[in-house]
Parts: structure tokens; C-alpha cells; sequence
């Protein structure tokens, strides 16, 4: 995250606007004659995001234009930013246009997945344009700033008034944004192979409207994609078309690391404007038309040879293979070794346990696609839908050996990824941009899903040691955990590593993900262990990883709650209970309180007495858990019932609480928070990439299994706004608040705690018998 | 072989030049340049791409063109003057309705990403034309258990759709 203290760019202003002005202002407005417009500059530069045209414009019909880096990830973030930008300006939301993701339209670049950070760029050049425009209204009508108001862009006082769009008129406001930050760029020297992967950062703290003060903020609007997504209207990234387009389907190798020996031979008889394309083990077919591409791929891919890799452990023995691993040194660590040693050594009763999770995939519904067009002036565009835009495009100049100024990325919306893309690259761009260098044309490549399914980095499987000492009063005095998995930072491009082009090199690490929720629990030392992928190098594919929503903390928060599960029935205490007596955070106590209430729990130790392990009658069982990440505090509570013999789960009704300071817009958070919980639900119940010595198995929705609409529970949502608190991230990890509360139900139902996720029938039965 | 094929879609007649076992999908985006139904699976397992063919859903990534031919078909853009047809609109309204289904998902705030929903719309048309008032038990057992496969979201959006799917069918009944 560029902004590393959630609160700062938030807080309440000292000073207000009017205050500001009284003192003499911070700046200089003038109109300035008008220039080009953002984005219309030569080449692929990105606009200059010192003027304040390359973000915000205001057009004479009183609307306005906003321009940032960041994209639409499908849970509102294009609708949250109009809203904090009509807040600050005083504008209907409807008012505003947004320009998204486009490195040559927009100033800023970044991380998708961050709502605060980016809202903090508009937020404080919303602040300083509306200085602008109250300086610019008080000369034009004769009236001084303290004695002027603005309602719906139209500055009045005094019975007199004028509208943003006139006081601009057609020309430029001449407004000097302050910014730092470096682009993005390949850097062998950081963690991801990347640096700037944050973006550019608005600098200063021009006051803020105090949110008391909200009239936007805060209301349901709708957000301004969704009636072009319902009538068809949206052009996604997989609409794009080019004159003399080509396209094209990838003929993949047999395995994540086989070497070409012979492409297919293509039947042109069959197949008369089909090519084959080949740089070294990138191999695909593009034709003009795409039926004949799809089958000329299927014919020359059968007719292709490879050599045998088996470069993976094979799902079975990824456990076995996380344990043998010779892992040295932590790659991070937090917290005091010596005291939780000593905890751990006088402590009355110890509980230690082991957690896991396999692989799991951000499958997003449409396979990857992406449309590039390199021509002979060096110039190269690619329309697709990375959530990084500027990320990829330092990624394809590297590869390409350009200069970045030459490349444009142009983002159109698709389907969710879930932070597949955050570092820039994981998609087809790369097979994109290299056949249409070496075909002269624009190709379109789309990914098949097995494609997808197999080729796409994934969200690495883990495994976690942690324990606790119990003091005398059954209350937790320490506790130690040790996260062990594959790195999570491979955004190198396929194409490029097939092609033996040149790619970023991300080094092996892990970072402590949790947001430690309990202050009375002191003594606590979290080490975290991240080796390379397996199978991967510079010239293999292997198994990549890259983070998924709620990185890191989904699974180390699975780790440490379900800890606290077990440590409350060791302590005979009802869990909820048991974490509000290791807290005095008032917000995480008052979420806990509010969901506990709308879930109509009462207290009681887990398992209840009710408990069994055999039977074919549904039992009940019912658990909890909390979380604390990106200024928010969430609670689950899971009811389900489990059939033991036959190792069924069904989840029957979800409560999720969020505290996240200012909600931006209820309405949209509630529809987070109910797709977090189906997303949450399906990793608990169902999902696993399965893969042997060679390949991802995987393939298919058939294979790689989500939550089906009919295994979707009741969900009940609880929000709690706050306007002392700044914003919150909420629209993300209700997935993560999930499996913890699931596992602990199965142990309320059952009696036996699943240290493993997912519980799939198979490993529901095996448990249930052992 | 590359044959002339007359197809029906959303109310108008189209010729195209197209082999005869080519995906409806294919036809309708890249010949009729339709951004409604998408690519998903390509092998009747998600539902994106769904249509209505004679008013029943049909998986246009493996359906062959030609055995649409003589049949209608509708994609979201076309289920405006479906409604508008059935309730009498005049051209004016058409061009101003949408179909209650389509507003209903407006209305829920229905889609995340949205790539999925087309089909669900499409899901959701047919399910309403067979049981007007569909229990939220019956929505879930149509998306889920109808075959070829469960309607798949990946966003997580299914409470939304039963939402909407319910207020469309109360919007149907006016």
C-alpha cells in the first residue's frame, strides 16, 4: 500500500477551507490558455500528473471529467471514487465521468486493489481544485470566499451565483497538483521484480470536507457501470476489434515446464488462412477467423511434440514437500522471541496445532484475453483488463526491449480476477504483444479456460504451526505461529518465459499478513517462511504464485483464529467470549458485539453436547471468528449442519459484521460483504488445484469446483458506520472471515477440529473415521 | 464448409457466411458484433454465454449455428422488445423500456464484475416464463440444477440474482 497509516490522509482537517483562503491560500489560480487535453499528448506518454487536467477537468456543461490509474475490479471502486469526488467538489455524483486504467489518459497508476489509497489522490485533488474554484467564484462575483456555498456545482452568496462550468468556460483551470512517486519499472532488485507498483502519490494535506459535513458519502447511489453491464451495452476487454486483426489460440506444452521439439504441422488445406507461430516454446495459430483458429490450434497442438518435465511434487505430497523444504532463515518476522519462549516454557497448559490449505485459484469466470497491436514504428497498445496498468506496461517494455514511453495500455472492464493482476502481468498480454510482433498485424489472443485453469499463477497452498500457552485462568499468555509457503509475487508473463524473452524475477519471501487483534495477548512471535515455486525458474512456467484476495492474512488469520477455537473449548469458555476477554479494542468489541446480537447467539463452550461423529442425521454446529485489516473490523459467525456419514457440509445461514469507519455506500458494501461470504464458502467447502509431477489437473469448472447458487447460505449482513475513523477497506475480504468460522462450526457439530481446509466430502469422512 | 445461413436474432434476419458447425457464440460476436453473450467455458459448464432460442436457454458456446437456423434468437440486447412485444409497447417506449428482468438487476445492483450476467438474465427469462412466481428454493434448484450445468458466478453474486429474480417476477405480474 502507498499509504502505510490508514488514518493520516483522513483525519479530520485543522483547518478548514475557508480558513485556508482567510490565510492567503496555497496556491496560485489563473486560467491558463487552453492546451491539450489529458491524454492527447504524443506517443504513449502518460499525462503529466502535475497538471491538474491529467486528473479532473470540469467541462462547461458543469460536468466533470476524472481521470486515475486505478481500475474497476468489480466490487464498485469506479462508483466509490465519483462519490468521494463529488463530496469534495459538492457535485452530484451523477455529474462526474471517470476515465479508468488507460497509461495514456490517466496520471497516477497503482494498485487496483486498494479503495484508499486511490480515493486519497482524488479525494485531495477534489480538495484542491475546489479551493481553486471557490478563489475563482469569490473574483468573479465580487464576494468574499467566507460569505459563498456550493450546491450541486453552483457556487452562490449574496443572491448571486455561478455554476463550476461557467467560471471555467472552455479553458483550463492552471492548477499545480503535488505528487511523488516513481513509475513502475522491472527492478531485479525487489521482492516482485517490480518497483512502483504503488503509483503516483498526491501529496500535501489541502482540508478536507469534515465528514459531518457529508451529503454524498454515505448514500446508497448505484454504481455507474451496472446498467451498461445489464443491457449489453459495456464493451469488455474481449470486445476488441481491429482492422486486419488476427486471432489467436495458444498451443500450450503438455506440462509447466516441457520444451518444444516439433510443432504441428498445419493442414492448409483445412485450414487456409491459419498460421502457425513459433518463438521457441510459445506456439500458437492465428487466423483472421476465429472458429479456424480454434480448430487449426486443436489440430497442430495434437500433432506437436514436447519434451517430458516433472517438475512438481504432485498434490498429494504438497504437505510432505512444504515440510522437507529446507527453508533457513524467516523472511519476516514480528513480535518477542525470548518472552514467548519463556511463555511457552512456565506456562500451565500448552495447545499447539498445524493448519492447511492446498492451492486455490482466483478463476475468474472469462478466461484471460487480451488484444495487442505492435507496429513497425515501435509503437505497441494492449487493450486488456490487467488491474495494474501501468505495471504491465514497464512489464511489456521490458519483455519487448522498448522504451516504456512507446507502449500504451488501455484497460477495459472483464471478469473479477481477485488480485491475480496487482503486480501488473498474468494474462495473455505477453502471447499478445509477441505475435504481433512477429506478425506485422493487431492479434487477439483469448485463453481457453483450461488454459486458464492451468497456466495462470495461483494462490499457493500452506501450511502453519502455531501454539499457545494457557495461564492459570484459562486466559492465553502467548503465542507463537510459523507460516510456511511458496512465494506469492510471480507476475512474470507466460508468453515471455515461453518465448525466452526477457521478464521481472521475483525472489522468494512471505510477509506477516495478520493485523494482531488481541492487545491482551502481549507475548507473540509470528515468523513467516517463503520458498521459491515449485518447479519454477528462469526458463519453466512451474506452479507461480500470486496473492488472492485478502492475501496472506486470509490464511494466516485462518491459522490463528481457529487457534483461538481450540484454545476457548480447551479453556471451557464460549469463543466469542473467550476473544473478547483477550481485547480491549473497543471497535473489534463493539462489531463482535452487534454480530453476535444479530445472529441470535447464545453463550456456550464448543463442541455441544449434542456432538457426534456418525450418524445420517444433519447436526448443527455453529462458530465464529473476527478479523482486523485495512482499518476494518469484521466478525462471521457460521451456522451449518454436517451429515456424517456422508461427509456432508451444508452451510445454512452466514452473519457478517463490519465496522470500517465512513461507509462509502451501504447498499454496495452489502453486496461485498454477501459475494465475500460466497467466495468464503466455496474456499472452505470446495476448492483445491489438483496437479501431478507435470500439470495442473484442474482444468474445468467440473475439476476445479465453486459454490454453486443452491449451496449459497442465508447471509445476514451487519454494518456500523463511524465517522471518526477515516475509511476502512470493505469491500474485500469477507471471503477471508469465512473458512475460520466454518472450520470452528464443524467442531461445535462434531467434536473433531479440521486443521485442514477444504472439507470436501472425502476429507470430511477420512476426519470423521480417523 | 462456409455455407449462407439465415439466422433470426432479436427480431431481425441476418445472412452470414459461416460453417455450418460453428458455435452460435462465435456467430453472434464476431458476425453480428453482439457484446451480450460472452465466452466462458466453451464447454456448457458456466453459463456466460447463454441465449434464448424459441424462448428456452441455450449454451451458444457449443450449439452449433446451424441448428438455430429457422429459430429465434434473443441475447439481452434483443429481451427490451421482447417485454416491449408481449405488453403491447409502442416503438417509442421500446427504445425507452428495458426488460423487467434487466431493470430488476439494475435495480438489486445485481452485477460485480458482471461478466457472468448476461446469462443469469438470460437464466432468469426463461425460469420467470415457466413459473412466474418461483419460490427462493425453486430460483436456486433452476440456477443450479438445470442442465447443462449450474450457472457459475465467481464474484459471489448469488443472493443478488435471487433478489432480483424475485422482484422482476413481481414487476412481470403488473
Amino acid at each position: 500500500m502507498t499509504i502505510a497509516d490508514s488514518r493520516s490522509p483522513f483525519v479530520t482537517p485543522v483547518l478548514t477551507r475557508r480558513g485556508l483562503l482567510k490565510m492567503g491560500g496555497v496556491m496560485m489560480v489563473s486560467f491558463a490558455i487552453p492546451q491539450l487535453v489529458a491524454g492527447d499528448a504524443a506517443g504513449g506518454t502518460s499525462p503529466d500528473p502535475q497538471r491538474l487536467s491529467s486528473w479532473l477537468e470540469i467541462r462547461h456543461d458543469n460536468t466533470i471529467v476524472v481521470r486515475t490509474g486505478r481500475t474497476e475490479i468489480g466490487t464498485g471502486m469506479s462508483g466509490f471514487y465519483a462519490q468521494v469526488v463529488a463530496e469534495e467538489l459538492c457535485v452530484p455524483p451523477e455529474a462526474i465521468t471517470l476515465i479508468m486504467g488507460d497509461t495514456d489518459k490517466t496520471p497516477d497508476g497503482g494498485y487496483s486493489a486498494g479503495f484508499r489509497s486511490g480515493a486519497a489522490n482524488l479525494r485531495k485533488v477534489s480538495a484542491y481544485t475546489y479551493l481553486a474554484l471557490l478563489s475563482l467564484a469569490s473574483q468573479a462575483l465580487g464576494i468574499p470566499v467566507s460569505e459563498l456555498s456550493v450546491t450541486n456545482g453552483v457556487v452562490s452568496g449574496r443572491s448571486k451565483s455561478i455554476s463550476y462550468g461557467e467560471l471555467v468556460g472552455n479553458q483550463h483551470l492552471d492548477l499545480k497538483i503535488p505528487v511523488s512517486g516513481e513509475p513502475a519499472r522491472v527492478d531485479s532488485n525487489s521482492w516482485n521484480g517490480m518497483s512502483g507498483l504503488d503509483g503516483l502519490v498526491v501529496l500535501g494535506d489541502p482540508p478536507l470536507k469534515p465528514m459531518s459535513q457529508y451529503k454524498v458519502i454515505g448514500k446508497s447511489h448505484p454504481m455507474p457501470g451496472t446498467p451498461d453491464k445489464v443491457t449489453g451495452q459495456m464493451q469488455w476487454s474481449c470486445d476488441v476489434r481491429l482492422p486486419g486483426m488476427l486471432h489467436a489460440r495458444m498451443v500450450r506444452p503438455p506440462t509447466l515446464g516441457s520444451a518444444l521439439i516439433s510443432a504441428g504441422a498445419l493442414d492448409k488445406a483445412r485450414f487456409p488462412t491459419a498460421h502457425v507461430i513459433t518463438k521457441k516454446n510459445l506456439v500458437a495459430v492465428v487466423s483472421p477467423d476465429e472458429w479456424e483458429a480454434i480448430n487449426a490450434a486443436r489440430s497442430v497442438a495434437s500433432g506437436s511434440k514436447w519434451t517430458d518435465w516433472s517438475g512438481l511434487p504432485g498434490s498429494e505430497n504438497l504437505t510432505k514437500t512444504l515440510r522437507a523444504y529446507k527453508w533457513g532463515a524467516p523472511s519476516g518476522t514480528r513480535g518477542n522471541s525470548a518472552e514467548v519462549a519463556d511463555a511457552l516454557a512456565r506456562a500451565s497448559r500448552t495447545l499447539s496445532a498445524r493448519y492447511e490449505q492446498p492451492y486455490i485459484k482466483h478463476a475468474p469466470i472469462g478466461p484471460f484475453v487480451a488484444t495487442a497491436d505492435v507496429r513497425s514504428d515501435g509503437s505497441v497498445t494492449v487493450w486488456t483488463h490487467s488491474a495494474n496498468s501501468q505495471g504491465l506496461r514497464a512489464q511489456i517494455a521490458n519483455t519487448l526491449g522498448v522504451p516504456v514511453e512507446k507502449v500504451v495500455v488501455r484497460w477495459l472492464e472483464h471478469a473479477g480476477q481477485f488480485g491475480r493482476t496487482t503486480f501488473g502481468g498474468d494474462g495473455a498480454e505477453g502471447d499478445a504483444v509477441i505475435l504481433s510482433q512477429l506478425t506485422g498485424k493487431p492479434v487477439r489472443v483469448q485463453w481457453t479456460l483450461q488454459e486458464d485453469l492451468a497456466w495462470s499463477a495461483s494462490s499457493p497452498g500452506w501450511v502453519e504451526d502455531i501454539a499457545c500457552a494457557l495461564d492459570a485462568d484459562n486466559k492465553i499468555a502467548a503465542v507463537r505461529s510459523t507460516f510456511y509457503s511458496s512465494q506469492s509475487n510471480d507476475a512474470r508473463i507466460v508468453g515471455a518465459i515461453l518465448a525466452g524473452m526477457p521478464g521481472s524475477e521475483p525472489k522468494p519471501g512471505y510477509w506477516v499478513a495478520t493485523e494482531w487483534p488481541y492487545d491482551k495477548i502481549q507475548n507473540r512471535l509470528e515468523e513467516v517462511y517463503g520458498m521459491p515455486n515449485p518447479g519454477s525458474d528462469s526458463s519453466t512456467i512451474g506452479l507461480r504464485g500470486l496473492i488472492m484476495r485478502t492475501p496472506g492474512q486470509r490464511q494466516q488469520n485462518f491459522a490463528l483464529e481457529s487457534l483461538m477455537n481450540e484454545a476457548a473449548s480447551s479453556a471451557g469458555v464460549d469463543p466469542i467470549e473467550f476473544r473478547l476477554q483477550h481485547t480491549t479494542d473497543q471497535r473489534l468489541i463493539d462489531i463482535i458485539r452487534a454480530t453476535t446480537r444479530a445472529a441470535g447467539w447464545e453463550p456456550q463452550p464448543a463442541p455441544h453436547s449434542r456432538a457426534k461423529r456418525t450418524g445420517t442425521e444433519p447436526i448443527p454446529g455453529r462458530g465464529a471468528c473476527i478479523m482486523i485489516r485495512e482499518n476494518s473490523y469484521w466478525m462471521g459467525i457460521a451456522e451449518i449442519a454436517v451429515t456424517p456419514d456422508i461427509g456432508s457440509i451444508q452451510v445454512i445461514k452466514f452473519t457478517i459484521g463490519i465496522e470500517c469507519g465512513k461507509i462509502i455506500n451501504p447498499r454496495q458494501l452489502e453486496r461485498c460483504m454477501k459475494s465475500g461470504v460466497v467466495m468464503g464458502v466455496s474456499e472452505a467447502l470446495k476448492e483445491e488445484v489438483t496437479f501431478d509431477t507435470g500439470r495442473i489437473t484442474s482444468t474445468t469448472w467440473s475439476r476445479y469446483r465453486i459454490l454453486t447458487m443452491a449451496e449459497t447460505p442465508e447471509i445476514k449482513t451487519v454494518q456500523i458506520s463511524r465517522d471518526d475513523k477515516g475509511y476502512g477497506g470493505g469491500s474485500e475480504a469477507a471471503n477471508a472471515v469465512c473458512p475460520p468460522a466454518i472450520a470452528a462450526a464443524f467442531f461445535d457439530a462434531t467434536g473433531v477440529y479440521p486443521r485442514r481446509i477444504p472439507l470436501t466430502q472425502s476429507y470430511v469422512t477420512s476426519l470423521l473415521k480417523s | 464448409m462456409a455455407n449462407e445461413l439465415t439466422l433470426s436474432v432479436n427480431g431481425a434476419q441476418h445472412i452470414v457466411s459461416v460453417s455450418r458447425e460453428m458455435p452460435l457464440l462465435y456467430v453472434l460476436r464476431n458476425e453480428l458484433k453482439l457484446s451480450g453473450p460472452r465466452f466462458g467455458c466453451g464447454i456448457a459448464q458456466c453459463g456466460a454465454c447463454s441465449v434464448l432460442v424459441n424462448g428456452e436457454e441455450v449454451r451458444s458456446c457449443i450449439a452449433p449455428v446451424s441448428s438455430v437456423v429457422e429459430n429465434q434468437v434473443t441475447t439481452i440486447e434483443g429481451l427490451p422488445a421482447v417485454w416491449a412485444a408481449k405488453k403491447g409497447l409502442s416503438p417509442s417506449d421500446v427504445a425507452k423500456s428495458l426488460h423487467p428482468v434487466q431493470q430488476a438487476w439494475i435495480d438489486e445492483q445485481v452485477p460485480q464484475c458482471g461478466y457472468c450476467q448476461s446469462g443469469m438474465m438470460i437464466a432468469a427469462v426463461e425460469l420467470l416464463s415457466k413459473n412466474p412466481n418461483p419460490t427462493v428454493a425453486q430460483i436456486k434448484d433452476a440456477f443450479t440444477n438445470k442442465p447443462p450445468s449450474p450457472h457459475l458466478c465467481r464474484c459471489g453474486t448469488y443472493v443478488a440474482i435471487i433478489d432480483a429474480v424475485q422482484r422482476a417476477a413481481e414487476a412481470m405480474k403488473a
